[in-house]
């Protein structure tokens, strides 16, 4: 019987084409966006790492007012943690950190860890060649070991077996090879190199700890939001204690994929729920199309009904329609969604200069099959019962009678009206969120960051620690290596900073001369971009003086202290006074960072990293190199020759100098600042793909059962014309019940998409004149697709003679 | 003032689909006067709905003069026409054609919507009346679906003359019904005549027929006989009934 069913759904489908190509359709894009957006965010941010017991596998990191932005962890603090938290066990603190490794092609710089003693124990994983970390080697002054991976192992070593008895120079110095890991292991991060991580005990005080990360276990049964609010518990206590450093300073667990979800969590949300409800609005499309088909063959499923076929085969035969439509366009979806993780990868490794978190492995893995299996048979239900109950559960004695004429009966109104309704709602939130997302991806990217990118080449230079170990011989080296660069034909300016205009830099506390800040707290000091830069890069960069002067010859020297600050920064801390002349000094408490800096200048308000919302408006202090001399530099080359020529240059320059300096991240300035804002670039696309969709969906499906509810209606519009009803009576009355579907359905649409829009707007920055233009714009669309679709089918209906019109089947 | 209700003349209707012209109606000239009761009969695909719906307005002719109430009607706007179905013409047709989502009451109120001069009380006023002259006022609040064929064709009946129109177009009211029922609307449509109510009805039935006082025939969509009835005739039947 069901076997008879199948194959009469299948002769209904092959006799319309047609219907079935765009439903199918419809189902594959619904489907196979959908599960692309789950399995894309799951990869990234949700997945258990894959090592033994990887589901308990946690990470504690700190937060500043409940900003999670990837703070690390003070180590007083986590011992703290340690002692106190119940809920965790095997702690294991780890940092990361870029080594200069000199190999046998030259100095590389490589991505590293360093761990503490368990950190292979918490993976559960043993070398494959000599030994993993013992406590002794977290001491200080111990014999200096690294553990390898077996990509480098094959890659330095020719994966000989005399690896244990070498050694690797690392960072200047010799580091004995005692462990390597087993291939394609990489643990905590995407590197190879493991070294001790060793605490200074002299500096464990809280006004200055060591930072670290921290990673555990959960005690089995207990829950990430069990320990987090054990968690808050110490940390409270905590901040009591030690009011002046910890104010506002919290710690909480993630798993360890999801350390980057915690702040983007505005995004994900609605890209979660923008993901649903395109699966939604494409179940409702193909439902509804089911219907109306249901509906044309009401006469024969009353003939049916009346000739003793029972309830459940007319459903089951109607849902085989549904189950066959949605299995081949879920197939579709699904194949298309695979080719899409196989090329985000690519995509999604130009975001970072460095390799891509290990467990990123993009591809239909056993979460996206069994998502895909989840929505597959929640979309036969929704888009085959809505048929099946509507069309087998009327009067069929009412249809067979044909009493009444015209109107379609108060059931399909009401849900067609319900279906309409929906789809203004999905459309108008998907519209507004997304609307907003690509809004301010737009803004971001054409943010001015206040350099000139042109024509300009970057590349970092690591120094090696044991080889530059005072301030003089990293002054000196910046000085040489600006003067070698520009003696030659290949560059025409050289530029040096610890972080570019656009770069990510780091953020310092600082303290203004004469202002009062809370007493009881280091956290109430303000922010600031803290930057050295060569005397005369500024200029260079195209970067703008507002007042004062830029560096000069007199700033060299050590034992100096001058400064220029950002726009932003003398308007923030000094507006009603001139910004010249006034002092800072950084909120550190060692003692090379206490005297005052003056300012001498003022120049233009430079982005440095996100160009979202708050980074973007961080004001900065720019110190002269040769004042604060830097370990890690960013070189920008304006070129007066090729590229290539200037980058062989460059090699030369740093060889010449010092056979252990890496240069790497070679590229063009504008590139380098592209991949900033890349991600953003990425999600925005991807919401605006969906957004698309979306539209389309909404408005194929808004006119579908528009033009089927007033084609429904034609004999009713007959009668009442034939009772003296003129064109414009009927075309009002249709566009009113339009009207108040798109009240019912886009007001909370609005809410809806506001709300999210609101929320990311405040994430990103975004201007909220902005936010209201484009809540108009895609309202707008909104209604005047729905009047479009209320319009032309009844403009289409009046085309008929009355008498026609009566006599419209 | 002349008596003159309608009048056609030379009155083709030609219908164009896919190239194929069906021609319903050649040549048609007649007059009907105010008050009378006219019967048009006819063997099936003759013209008979078609003259009925050039007679309410429903349609244009493809050729001809059309006066109704000595006002040439042939080439008035579309919205005037709507107002003359709606104040000068009342409907009546064998599917009942009552709107189903709408109760009786406001089914019958429906055409009286649509007129201007109208407050909610006169409606109302209106609606009670014609409920009353079909004996339903019992069923105010029924819907469609919830009354028999017979029912609901005196639903129809009241709503076509809830606004008193000049002419009151029947096409085979009767169709749908069993005898008895059949028998109630033609005796409706009786007492409306008896009160004045001009009457044009397209009927198969002879007995219906035979209750007119003029019985149009028309064949291949020309009037072959066009006669009064007599008044025996007319008692005969009613006895005979
Ligand atoms: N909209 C139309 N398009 C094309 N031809 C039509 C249309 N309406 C009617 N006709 C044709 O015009 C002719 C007259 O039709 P009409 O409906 O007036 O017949 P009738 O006399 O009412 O028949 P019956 O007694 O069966 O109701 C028929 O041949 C019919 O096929
Ligand atoms: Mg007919």
């Amino acid at each position: 019987m069901i076997w008879q069913d199948f194959k009469y759904a299948i002769r209904l489908l092959s006799k319309k084409p047609g219907f079935t190509a765009l439903t199918t359709l419809v189902m594959a894009t619904g489907i196979g966006l959908s599960v692309y957006m789950f399995t894309f965010f799951h990869t990234i941010l949700f997945k258990d790492l894959d090592f033994k017991d990887g589901a308990s596998l946690v990470m504690i990191s700190g937060s500043v007012n409940g900003k999670q932005d990837g703070y690390r962890i003070n180590a007083l603090d986590y011992a703290e943690i340690m002692r106190s938290v119940k809920g965790l066990k095997e702690y294991g603190g780890y940092n990361n950190a870029n080594v200069v490794v000199s190999a046998t092609e030259g100095a590389i710089r490589f991505p590293a860890v360093l761990a503490q003693a368990n950190i292979f124990q918490l993976t559960r994983t043993e070398p494959i060649l000599g030994r993993s970390f013992r406590s002794e080697d977290e001491k200080i002054g111990s014999e200096k070991v690294v553990v390898i991976g077996f990509e480098l192992w094959q890659s330095q070593f020719s994966g000989g077996n005399d690896v244990l008895k070498q050694s690797m120079r690392i960072n200047g110095e010799k580091y004995n090879v005692v462990g390597v890991m087993p291939e394609g292991y990489m643990f905590p991060r995407n590197a190879q190199i493991w070294l001790p991580l060793q605490i200074d005990p002299r500096l464990l005080t809280r006004e200055n700890s060591t930072v670290l990360r921290g990673l555990a276990h959960l005690e089995d049964g207990v829950s990430m939001a069990e320990v987090n609010r054990e968690l808050s518990v110490v940390m409270k206590r905590i901040e009591n204690q030690h009011p002046q450093t910890n104010t506002g300073v919290g710690a909480h667990v993630t798993s360890i994929p999801g350390v980057g979800g915690a702040d983007g969590a505005p995004v994900i949300y609605t890209m979660h729920t923008v993901a649903v409800l395109i699966l939604l609005l494409a179940s409702i499309n193909v439902g509804n199309l089911l219907l109306s088909r249901a509906l044309e063959r009401g006469k024969e499923t009353a003939i049916r009904v009346a000739l003793g076929a029972p309830r459940s085969r007319l459903i089951s035969q109607m849902l085989w329609e549904s189950t066959i439509i949605c299995t081949l366009g879920g197939m579709i979806g699904f194949l298309v969604m695979a080719w899409g993780l196989e090329v985000t990868e690519p995509i999604v490794a130009t975001f970072y200069a460095d390799p891509l978190a290990f467990w990123w492995d993009f591809g239909i893995d056993s979460y996206s099959v069994t998502l895909f299996l989840i929505i597959l048979i929640s979309t036969i239900f929704v888009t085959g019962l809505l048929p099946a109950w509507r069309s087998t559960g009327g009067d069929f004695n009412a249809v067979l009678r044909d009493g009444t004429r015209g109107a379609q009966g108060k059931k399909a109104g009401r849900l067609n009206r319900a279906l309409v309704i929906s789809e203004i709602f999905i459309s108008m939130t998907v519209l507004i969120a997304s609307a907003v997302m690509v809004q301010s991806a737009y803004e971001q990217t054409n943010r001015d960051m206040g350099a000139n990118t042109e024509n300009t080449l970057v590349a970092s230079v690591l120094l090696p620690e044991a080889n530059y170990d005072s301030d003089a011989k990293k002054a000196q080296f910046t000085k040489t290596l600006q003067s070698r660069l520009e003696n030659s034909g290949a560059i025409e300016t050289a530029m040096l900073a610890t972080s570019l205009p656009g770069h990510y830099s780091s953020i310092s506390k600082v303290i203004i001369e004469g202002k009062e800040y809370g007493k009881d707290s280091n956290n109430s000091y303000p922010s600031a971009n803290d930057i050295a830069i060569m005397p005369g890069s500024l200029a260079k960069l195209g970067v703008e003086l507002r007042q004062g002067r830029y560096f000069n010859n007199s700033d060299d020297g050590l034992e100096k202290s001058t400064a220029l600050v950002s726009e932003s920064f003398a308007k923030r801390h000094f507006p009603q006074q001139d910004a010249i002349g006034q002092r800072f000094r950084l909120a550190k408490t060692t003692k090379d960072t206490l005297q005052w800096v003056t300012i001498v200048g003022v120049v233009e308000h430079t982005i440095q990293g996100n160009r979202d919302g708050d980074a973007a408006s961080m004001p900065s202090i720019y110190r002269p190199l040769t004042q604060t001399p830097g370990k890690q530099l960013t070189i920008a080359m304006q070129l007066s020759a090729k590229a290539n020529l200037a980058v062989q240059h460059l090699r030369k320059v740093l060889q010449g100098i010092d056979s252990e300096l890496a240069s790497y991240r070679i590229e063009t300035y504008q590139a380098s600042n592209d991949r900033i804002t890349a991600p953003v670039v990425f999600i925005s696309s991807l919401t605006a793909i969906f957004a698309l969709a979306g539209v389309v969906l909404a408005a194929s499906g808004i006119y579908g059962v528009m033009a089927n509810t007033i084609s429904q209606r034609t004999q009713e519009i007959g009668i009442k014309r034939a009772l003296g009803a003129d064109e414009e009576r009927i075309t009002k009355e249709f566009v009113f019940a339009g009207v108040k579907l798109l009240l019912w359905g886009g007001i909370p649409g609005i809410l809806a998409g506001g709300f999210m829009g609101f929320a990311m707007a405040q994430m990103f920055g975004t201007s909220y004149s902005a936010l209201i233009f484009m809540v108009i714009t895609m309202v707008s669309i909104v209604v005047a697709t729905v009047l479009v679709a209320t319009y032309l089918p009844t403009k289409n209906a009046l085309r008929l003679e009355p008498s026609q019109a009566l006599h419209y089947e | 003032m002349s008596n003159t209700l309608i009048k056609l003349e030379n009155i083709q209707k030609i219908f164009f689909t896919d190239e194929v012209e069906t021609h319903a109606l050649s040549d048609i000239t007649l007059t009907i006067d105010k008050g009378e009761y006219v019967s048009i009969s006819g063997p099936s695909g003759c013209g008979k709905s078609t003259l009925l719906s050039l007679l309410g307005l429903l349609d244009a002719s493809t050729e001809g003069l059309y006066q109704l109430a000595e006002h040439d009607v042939s080439n008035i706007s579309k919205r005037e026409r709507a107002r003359i179905r709606n104040m000068e013409i009342g409907f009546i047709f064998q599917s009942f054609n009552l709107i189903s989502d709408l109760d009786v009451e406001e089914n019958i109120e429906l055409p009286l919507t649509y007129r201007k001069d109208l407050n909610k009380a006169q409606r109302k006023t209106m609606v009670d009346n014609a409920l009353a002259k079909v004996n339903m006022s019992h069923r105010a609040k029924h819907f469609p679906s919830q009354l028999s064929g017979g029912q609901q064709q005196r639903i129809a009946v009241a709503r076509a003359i809830a606004g008193n129109p000049s002419i009151i177009l029947a096409d085979e009211p009767t169709g749908n019904l069993d005898s008895k029922n059949a028998e109630a609307v033609m005796e409706l449509l009786d007492l409306l005549h008896a009160e004045g109510a001009t009457i044009c009805m397209v009927t198969h039935d002879p007995r219906s027929a035979q209750r007119a006082a003029r019985n149009i025939d028309i064949l291949d969509g020309q009037v072959i006989s066009d006669k009064p009835l007599s008044k025996e005739n007319k008692s005969n039947t009613i006895v005979a009934a």
